[in-house]
């Protein structure tokens, strides 16, 4: 059974690499994540039948794609990411977490928000002395129509 | 020196052919004609071979001309293509956008068909209909449909259009080498961007956007044999754009594309532009498909396949979506930036910005940022319309003029 603090922490885990993205303040978001982490962004596809890995990184990739964002024309809308945990099933050191998303996009003139997509965190968690990494995120997207896409991950 | 109103709405100083009028992208007249006139008798990408595997297969693809279509592999494993529509009561008959039918029925009232398009049940026939109508009078209307071109199923929903060979002519000797191999579809999804689907064309059909994408300028424009790179127009509308060595390495958290493709040099890269609105992309080592489905003046649904070897292992499948995300991805460096240009596009030349002309005006040499691939385009177009896209209400004027709101 986990501990009401080691929810606690992870709990606190997600909600802040989701304020830290939403602040595009990567630096603090790697800083919650393991050396070893991996982001992968997935979807299943009922029109081809499959499942489908639209973006998928290991820690260097992630900082690389960071890295690169100011050397593109991207759309400058903030996004704002909802989470809500659902479960946690926690071992010893690591925990498997699953958290609900929805993403929303507001746009610079005006300010008119909207609901940009759903899904889910499958997170697992590193557990070390009292502190929490992410170790994976695997964003399963219910949403597949993203207008014209994003370049920071969600 | 900037212009005033009279200067600003003053036709170009290019050839009529190197310009259009910004209202063929606004109209909703002109978007009507160009369903009928353009789409309804073009032969249209509606799935791959590689969606219908198995007898009973079926993908749904809603025609740009507005018809809802079921694509399905029968028992005898051939390919075709009906109206997605009863033809008792009008109901759509399948519902989700793909599976596998042995029987397609109605739910509304049970009529169930074949995947010959041959009506098998009609409940309580006898009982409603005596001997007055049965199921022989109750087949489902089949579209014309070939396999072709990669294992790409295509329809043409009009009887008496030309045959697909006619329609593609030479436009894809270019590619075809390339396509020898069984193909396999491994990405999947629909962008509805506010914006006309001639614009979305456009940029799949010039070069010179490629200041747009840092990804490009680092990997190919700079690079040797870029400015080599030709257009070259075919009849119907069509057009190819010929290969160079795209240095993929010179992105940083990119490198050399490892997997190659069947008989491509090593960061090859192929386009193939098939009017109305569909796109061949080759890069090495990818094949990506765009099929644009036209919704209204500024607003188009185009769907992105992406494509590798039916006998790629695990391994080499994942370097190909790695590569495909990388730019073509919904979260890629070159998707992105190429819908948000066009979505641009739609919010500057929607009806009522005073937008007049869009230049078509580069020459150089059929080379990579001439812009002959859009004026042939608009040859075509302005021929199947019978209106020319630089005076599209045969105003004749040296300075066209508005039509009233």
């Amino acid at each position: 059974m986990i501990k009401g603090e080691q929810r606690q922490a992870i709990e606190d885990l997600v909600y802040r690499s989701c304020l830290a993205l939403d602040a595009r303040d990567y630096k603090t978001f790697l800083s919650l994540c393991d050396p070893e982490f991996r982001y992968t962004v997935t979807t299943h596809s009922p029109e081809i039948r499959r499942d489908m890995v639209w973006l998928d990184h290991d820690r260097k990739g992630m900082e690389t794609l960071f890295a690169n964002l100011p050397k593109h024309n991207s759309d400058h809308s903030p996004i704002t990411r909802h989470a809500t945990v659902y479960t946690v099933d926690a071992a010893r050191d690591a925990a498997e977490v699953v958290s609900a998303i929805q993403v929303f996009r507001t746009q610079l003139d005006g300010g008119a928000t909207e609901l940009f997509a759903v899904g889910r965190f499958h997170d697992t968690v590193k557990l070390a002395d009292g502190v929490a990494r992410l170790a994976r995120r695997i964003v399963r997207l219910e949403t597949r129509q993203l207008g014209y896409g994003y370049h920071v991950p969600f | 020196m900037s212009k005033n109103a009279a200067q600003w709405s003053a036709p170009p100083k290019f050839p009529a052919s190197h310009y259009v009028d910004s209202r063929i992208y606004t109209d909703q007249q002109i978007f009507d004609e160009e369903k009928e006139k353009l789409f309804r008798p073009a032969w249209i990408i509606a799935c791959h071979e590689s969606e219908l595997q198995a007898p009973y297969d079926y993908r749904l693809f809603t025609h740009p001309a507005g018809v809802p279509l079921i694509i399905v592999r029968g028992d005898d494993r051939k390919v075709r293509a009906f109206y997605n529509i009863c033809p008792h009561r009008g109901n759509t008959i399948l519902y989700d956008p793909a599976g596998n039918a042995k029987r397609m029925t109605c739910i509304f009232h049970q009529w169930a068909f074949d995947t010959r398009g041959t009506c098998v049940e009609i409940t309580r026939g006898e009982q409603g209909y005596q001997d007055r109508f049965c199921k022989e009078d109750a087949s489902m209307r089949e579209v014309r449909c070939e396999v072709a071109f990669g294992g790409f199923v295509w329809v043409n929903v009009t009887d008496d259009a030309p045959a697909l060979r006619e329609f593609i002519g030479g436009a894809m000797d270019i590619l075809e080498p390339y396509m020898e191999q069984p193909m396999e579809v491994f990405h999947f999804h629909k962008a509805l961007v506010r914006t006309n689907f001639k614009l979305w064309h456009d940029t799949n059909s010039e070069f010179y956007h490629d200041f747009l994408h840092y990804f490009n300028r680092i990997t190919g424009m700079m690079q040797p044999g870029y400015y080599e790179r030709r257009y070259t127009p075919f009849a119907n509308g069509h057009a190819s754009v010929g290969s160079m060595q795209i240095q993929y390495d010179k992105y940083d958290g990119s490198k050399e594309r490892a997997v190659g493709w069947p008989g491509m040099a090593r960061g090859g890269w192929y386009m193939v532009d098939l009017f109305p609105g569909m796109t061949y992309n080759l890069r090495t080592s990818v094949m990506r498909i765009d099929t644009s489905v036209p919704i209204s003046p500024n607003e188009v649904l185009i769907e992105f396949r992406g494509l590798g070897l039916k006998s790629d292992s695990a391994e080499e499948r994942a370097q190909r979506v790695f590569d495909h995300n990388m730019i073509w991805g919904p979260f890629g460096r070159n998707l992105h930036e190429d819908l948000l240009g066009v979505t641009g596009q739609g919010r500057a030349l929607r009806q009522g910005t005073d937008s007049r002309y869009l230049l078509h005006g580069r020459e150089e040499n059929n080379t990579i940022h001439d812009e002959v691939g859009m004026r042939h385009y608009y040859a075509e177009w302005s021929r199947r319309m019978g209106r020319a896209a630089y005076d599209p209400y045969r105003e004749g004027k040296a300075e066209p003029v508005r039509a009233a709101a």
